[in-house]
């Protein structure tokens, strides 16, 4: 009796402890949850998902050390053109910056000029995402004295593979 | 001052504007009638972005699927973050169903959000078309004249010629009211073009209507074209002072055309020193 309590007991515990929790569905439109997939385990939200503001929440628009320029700079210190690309479009990366000014979570979509979802080759995605990922200078946002989790985006303007525009 | 009626005016257009339900009752059309209803009871239940929300303007389209307001209202967070593809969807949806409502709507943000200048004029076109000489109006957070826009629009797309054009016959209405930054993207067009004395007179207005960092600067550029060095210094200080201040153009959303930054005003006081 005492043998099959204990066995029970430790069945309990590891399948307490094996248990994956279940996601709730994305309390917002457009929201990210993670996805051990995708997402680095050592990026961390500070507040939760259902508290993620969006960027432009706090009348700010985008925030980061040296403003758009210093933004605009990277990409054209690395994006590499490809040659005879003739991909036009927009790409938008969309990710969250924590509390602590990190990013993560980070996923694109694309799109043709016509607003057709577009599937661009990966000489120009992996080089959006990489070099997006590479920018450090995200900066915190406050909203009512808070420092908040937020949602932020990058699109792309692409004409013939080039980068013609950053927004927003 | 003339800035601040203009925006006083504008209040209602820039803050919730739901469509007065008993216009479909008089149409006879319940249906809508209904739809509309249920839209006015549920405008604000929850936050724009919050799927729940989402769920109620989808039970609108599902009382009356010709009912174009409840597809803009979930076209409205998908451009805010930043998601052409299914703003698209949307948006065209209340289009399809209220040019009237909506067409100034789409113009307004596919050049706003996305950088979309041919697609903003050809919008501006059909709404013209429909307005049949009348005003075609604001875009549709109101700070701008479509007209303006459509300037500026010309002008990202190397036409500045045209875009000059269009932009003083929409000034030059006795109608019209000024808006935050008229003057400066007039005066920015002209420097552009060479044109340093007109832009400045341009800038000069701007300074009167709403003073800010960048219509200093770019006086200061339109002094340097002319060889006015002191004006020249004076002014980028000015754009400097009025930078740090916080007085600069402003949006909550995106870049404005003209802008400027801090490392711009900088790269100037450097070659000064």
């Amino acid at each position: 009796m005492k043998v099959t309590f204990f066995a029970l007991t430790v069945f309990f515990l590891v399948s307490c402890q094996t248990t994956k929790k279940v996601e709730p569905a994305p309390p917002y439109l457009d929201g990210i949850l993670f996805d051990p997939k995708l997402d680095a385990d050592t990026f961390a939200l500070c507040d939760g998902d259902e508290f993620t503001i969006q960027y432009f929440n706090n009348s700010k628009g985008l925030e980061y050390e040296g403003g758009k320029p210093a933004i605009v700079e990277a990409f054209e210190k690395n994006y590499v053109l490809p040659k005879g690309r003739t991909n036009s479009g927009l790409i938008r990366i969309r990710f969250v910056v924590n509390c602590k000014g990190e990013a993560g979570r980070f996923r694109l979509i694309g799109m043709d000029e016509a607003y057709q979802e577009q599937a661009f080759p990966k000489e120009i995605t992996d080089q959006l995402l990489s070099i997006t990922k590479s920018l450090k200078g995200w900066q915190p946002k406050v909203l009512r004295g808070q420092t908040r989790d937020y949602y932020q985006y990058l699109i792309f303007k692409i004409k013939n593979g080039a980068i013609i525009k950053i927004l927003p | 001052m003339r800035s601040m009626l203009y925006l006083i005016f504008l209040l209602p257009v820039l803050g919730y504007s739901q469509p007065n339900c008993n216009v479909f009752l008089w149409e006879g059309d319940t249906l809508k009638y209904k739809a509309c209803q249920f839209a006015e009871e549920h405008a604000r239940d929850y936050y724009q972005f919050d799927m729940r929300q989402v769920k109620l303007w989808e039970e609108a389209i599902a009382i009356c699927p010709r009912f174009a307001f409840p597809y803009r209202e979930i076209a409205a967070p998908y451009v805010k973050s930043g998601n052409f593809i299914e703003w698209k969807k949307y948006i065209d949806k209340a289009v399809e169903l209220a040019p009237m409502d909506y067409l100034s709507v789409r113009a307004s943000l596919r050049y706003k959000f996305f950088a979309d200048y041919q697609g903003t004029l050809a919008d501006i076109a059909l709404l013209e078309e429909l307005m049949q000489g009348n005003d075609i109006g604001p875009t549709s957070n109101g700070t701008y004249h479509l007209n303006t826009v459509k300037g500026l629009c010309l002008k990202a797309l190397g036409e500045p010629e045209q875009a000059i054009e269009v932009m003083e016959r929409q000034l030059n209405k006795e109608n019209h009211f000024i808006s935050v930054y008229d003057y400066l993207h007039l005066g920015v067009l002209y420097l552009e073009e060479g044109a340093a004395d007109k832009a400045i007179e341009l800038l000069l207005k701007q300074e009167a209507e709403n003073d800010l960092a960048e219509n200093r600067y770019y006086i200061a550029l339109a002094y340097q074209q002319l060889n006015k060095e002191e004006a020249y210094r004076e002014n980028i200080q000015k754009a400097l002072d009025l930078y740090q201040a916080g007085d600069r153009m402003k949006d909550s959303y995106n870049e404005l055309f003209d802008q400027i930054y801090l490392t711009d005003i900088e790269r100037e006081m450097e070659r000064i020193k």
